[in-house]
C-alpha cells in the first residue's frame, strides 16, 4: 500500500490513508520518510490535511434546531410518562393499530432473537410495522382505486392494475413508496375484517428474489404471487386464506382483458 | 418488549450520538422536517433490532447503517437513489502529475462560502463517504459496514471526494492564488 508511484510521488490514496490515521506504524514511518526528502508530497499532505478541517467545519454548519433535539431526546426516554391529551382523539381505527404494532413490535423482538436469517421476510415486517406503529398517515390516503393507482404513475419504473372490486370487507386505504429487497416497490394497505395489510408490488424482471418466503412469521401471514411483470407480496396479521383471496383478486386484476 | 436495563443502554449509547445523526440525516436528506424524521425512525428501529447488536462492536456504525437504510426507504432516498454513481471503478486512473509543483497543490481554504459551494455541489455518495471520515471520524472498516461496500470502495471513494473538493475549489479560487 505504501509503495509510491512509478513517478516517486505518493499515491492520492495512500496521502488519505496516511491522514486519516489509516496505516499501520510500519507504513506511517515509511510516509514520513518519503514527505521528509519529497518537498511537494509534503505539500500535498498539508494541503490535504488543510482540506479536512475545512471539510468538517463545513459539514458542521447544519446542527439540530435545540427544539429538535429535545423531541429526539424524549423518544429515547421511554419510561417518561407520554402525553395521552392526543390519543383520546384518534379514532377506534387508530387505537386497533396501535394496540396491533404493540403486539407486532413485542412479536417482531421475539422473532429477531431466534430468527433464521431472512432479511426480505425482516424487510416486510419492518414495513408493516412502520405502517402501523407510525400512526402516520400514506402517502396518498384514498379508497378509491382511480386515485391511488394513477398518484404511482412516474414515481415507480413498472405500471400495476388494481381490482374493479375487492373481496368481501377489504377496503382499500391508500398507498406509500417503498424501497424493497433493493427495488422500488409500490405499497398498497387494505384493511380485511378490520386488520391491516401491506401489499407490495415489485417488478419481477429488476432482480430476482430467491428467498424462500415462510408462509407465516410471528403471527404474520405472508402470502406470495408472480404474474407476468410483477410479484406481489401480502403480510398482515389477518387469516391467510383471506389474504390469499386478496392477492388472487391482484394477480386477477394484472390479467390483459 | 425491551427491558427497562436494554432501554437504560440503548439509551446511554445512542443519547451522545443525536446531534451527530441529524446533522448526517440532514445531509442525506437536505431538508430539516425529513431530517428529525428520519432519526426518529431510525431510532425506534434499532430499539427494536438492539438485540442483534453485537456489544464491543461499533455502536456508531451500526446505528448510522440504520439512518442510512431508513433513509434509503425514504421517498427522497428512493429518488435519490436514481442518480447512480458509476465512478467506483478500481481501474480509474489515479490523477497525478507528473512534475507536481506547489502551486497545483496548495489551494486558500481561508474562503469558507468557496468550501460550503464545493461541498454542497459534490455527489452525494462522494459527500456521504467524505463526512463519515472528515466529520463523523469513522475508521475505514467502520464506514465499510455503514454504506455496505468493500473497505477498497471506501478508499476510493474518499480519495475521488477529496480529490473533487480540490479540483473544484481550485477552480472556484484559482485567479485568486
Amino acid at each position: 500500500m505504501t509503495q509510491p508511484q512509478v513517478n516517486g510521488h505518493l499515491r492520492q490514496d495512500q496521502i488519505s490513508a496516511f491522514i486519516d490515521g489509516e496505516l499501520s506504524h510500519s507504513e506511517a514511518t515509511e510516509i514520513q520518510q518519503h514527505l521528509a526528502d519529497c518537498h511537494s508530497c509534503a505539500l500535498r499532505v498539508l494541503s490535504a490535511t488543510q482540506l479536512k478541517t475545512a471539510t468538517a467545519r463545513a459539514a458542521q454548519r447544519f446542527s439540530a434546531p435545540p427544539e429538535a433535539l429535545a423531541r429526539l431526546t424524549a423518544q429515547l426516554r421511554p419510561q417518561e410518562p407520554k402525553k395521552t391529551a392526543r390519543i383520546y382523539s384518534f379514532r377506534s381505527v387508530a387505537w386497533a393499530a396501535m394496540a396491533a404494532a404493540l403486539v407486532l413490535a413485542a412479536s417482531l423482538i421475539g422473532w429477531r432473537q431466534t430468527r433464521q436469517a431472512n432479511t426480505l421476510s425482516a424487510e416486510l415486517l419492518d414495513h408493516h410495522l412502520a405502517t402501523l406503529s407510525s400512526g402516520a398517515s400514506p402517502e396518498v390516503i384514498s379508497t378509491d382505486r382511480h386515485t391511488v393507482k394513477p398518484w404511482f404513475q412516474g414515481k415507480l419504473p413498472f405500471s400495476f392494475n388494481l381490482p374493479d372490486a375487492l373481496p368481501a370487507d377489504t377496503t382499500l386505504k391508500g398507498g406509500d413508496l417503498a424501497y424493497l429487497n433493493g427495488q422500488p416497490a409500490a405499497l398498497l394497505l387494505f384493511t380485511i375484517h378490520k386488520h391491516e395489510v401491506s401489499v407490495f408490488l415489485t417488478q419481477r424482471s429488476a432482480s430476482p428474489m430467491v428467498t424462500v418466503l415462510p408462509g407465516t412469521q410471528s403471527g404474520f401471514a405472508i402470502r406470495h404471487a408472480t404474474t407476468h411483470e410483477l410479484r406481489i407480496i401480502a403480510v398482515s396479521d389477518v387469516n391467510p386464506a383471506d389474504l390469499e383471496v386478496l392477492v388472487s383478486a391482484l394477480v386477477e386484476a394484472q390479467t390483459p382483458r | 418488549m425491551p427491558s427497562p436495563f436494554h432501554s437504560a443502554s440503548f439509551e446511554q449509547l445512542a443519547l451522545p450520538l443525536l446531534p451527530s445523526l441529524y446533522s448526517h440525516a440532514f445531509w442525506l436528506s437536505r431538508n430539516h422536517a425529513d431530517a428529525e424524521d428520519l432519526v426518529q425512525e431510525a431510532i425506534s428501529k434499532a430499539l427494536r433490532a438492539f438485540d442483534s447488536f453485537q456489544s464491543g462492536t461499533n455502536f456508531k456504525a451500526w446505528i448510522f447503517r440504520i439512518l442510512r437504510n431508513t433513509f434509503l426507504t425514504s421517498r427522497t432516498g428512493i429518488a435519490a437513489s436514481r442518480t447512480v454513481f458509476l465512478e467506483d471503478r478500481s481501474d480509474l486512473p489515479d490523477t497525478i502529475d507528473a512534475n507536481p509543483t506547489p502551486e497545483e497543490h496548495l489551494i486558500r481554504l481561508d474562503n469558507q462560502a468557496a468550501i460550503n459551494r464545493a461541498l454542497d455541489d459534490l455527489h452525494p455518495d462522494l459527500r456521504e463517504v467524505l463526512l463519515l471520515c472528515d466529520v463523523e471520524e469513522l475508521k475505514y472498516k467502520d464506514i465499510a459496514l455503514v454504506l455496505d461496500v468493500p473497505i477498497g470502495t471506501v478508499m476510493s471513494r474518499i480519495s475521488r471526494a477529496r480529490r473533487t473538493l480540490h479540483q473544484q475549489l481550485k477552480l472556484q479560487l484559482g485567479e485568486s492564488l
